[in-house]
């Protein structure tokens, strides 16, 4: 069976080339917001795919929540999806920081774009530093503002077997708001993965 | 009298690429803090010449080490080396008494430049 676990050192050298890259990420961010954004450190988890439901129940089960979904794919097998869940009460206040009309963009629009934003400028600084580079499917809306959203995450959990969990708080000078991003990856870009690892800190 | 640097990162590979990324012309011992709280302690038990600092870190962040040293009138050269590139966070930095930002991951020519304009090497 190939080991899909990852060691102390890889996962020291994710946990910086993902700082790394959620410095490129807030740095757009504040630019195109015109504001200052908190960096703190985000918490990684690796995890069995299959453990991601339960992981999230807590945090959103009974509440309106937004989880969409986006495809990425890479050079040399280095695939998977990522999924921002974050509470709908946020939303407006994005949409209003984002310049949204409330009437003119419809809801669905306002919450791909958004997903847009925080994930793709993330997933490029990664991928910068991977030596590789993204492209993108267009943003599905899993679930939004239902009940049945832990079903839902299983259904989509359910394809991939391993599940890089980032955490994120977008703190602004003026509003701060928290949303999860989990990136799955199918088991042999887990081994891409890795070797890619290998080779950065087999280079210091 | 070789002087000693502090490497101060929570990340093991961030501090090693700082460690290989200083020019060979740097003649100096290297010691490591993995948070601002570990870095503060080295700094005032020990005569420190130049801090590489990250900002980004558990228990103290490297902001937190700046206003430290500034406080405490600490005679010691801070090089902030960090992910956090917002101009915002640079300004502030600056204002707090760093010599100089280098944006992650460290490239060695600028650390070479700033390190010479200084008279590190």
């Amino acid at each position: 069976m190939t080991d899909l676990s990852f060691t102390e050192e890889q996962r020291d050298c994710l946990q910086e080339l993902i700082n790394v890259a959620m410095g490129l990420a807030s740095d757009k961010l504040a630019r195109f917001l015109n504001t200052f954004v908190h960096l703190q450190v985000p918490a990684i988890g690796l995890v069995n795919a299959a453990e991601i439901p339960e992981q999230f129940r807590g945090q959103y089960q009974g509440l309106n929540s937004s989880m969409i979904s986006l495809g990425f794919f890479g050079d040399g097998g280095l695939r998977g999806e990522t999924i921002l869940l974050y509470q709908l009460e946020n939303a407006g206040k994005i949409a209003a920081l984002l310049g949204y009309d409330d009437d003119a963009t419809s809801e669905a629009e306002m919450l791909t774009d958004i997903s847009s934003i925080l994930t793709t400028t993330f997933l490029n600084g990664l991928a910068e530093q991977l030596d590789n580079s993204f492209s993108y499917a267009a943003p599905r809306i899993i679930s939004s503002r239902d009940n049945d959203f832990i079903s839902k995450l299983e259904q989509t959990a359910f394809h991939w077997q391993l599940a890089l969990k980032v955490d994120i708080r977008y703190e602004l000078t003026d509003y701060s708001f928290d949303c999860n991003m989990i990136l799955l990856i199918p088991g042999e870009a887990v081994l891409k993965l890795k070797a890619i690892l290998d080779n950065v800190l087999a280079e210091f | 009298m070789a002087l000693t640097a502090l490497i101060c990162d929570d990340s093991l590979l961030a501090r090693n690429q700082m460690k290989k990324s200083l020019p060979a012309a740097f003649d100096a011992e290297i010691v490591t803090a993995t948070n601002g709280l570990e870095a503060l302690t080295v700094l005032r038990g020990q005569e420190i010449g130049v801090v590489f600092l990250d900002l980004t870190m558990p228990e103290l962040d490297g902001v937190g080490v700046l206003e430290a040293i500034k406080a405490e009138r600490m005679d010691v050269f801070v090089i902030v080396v960090s992910a956090d590139i917002q101009p915002e966070m640079q300004k502030r930095v600056m204002d707090l008494g760093a010599l100089a930002f280098i944006q992650k991951p460290v490239n060695t020519d600028k650390l070479s430049a700033v390190m010479r304009q200084y008279g590190l090497i």
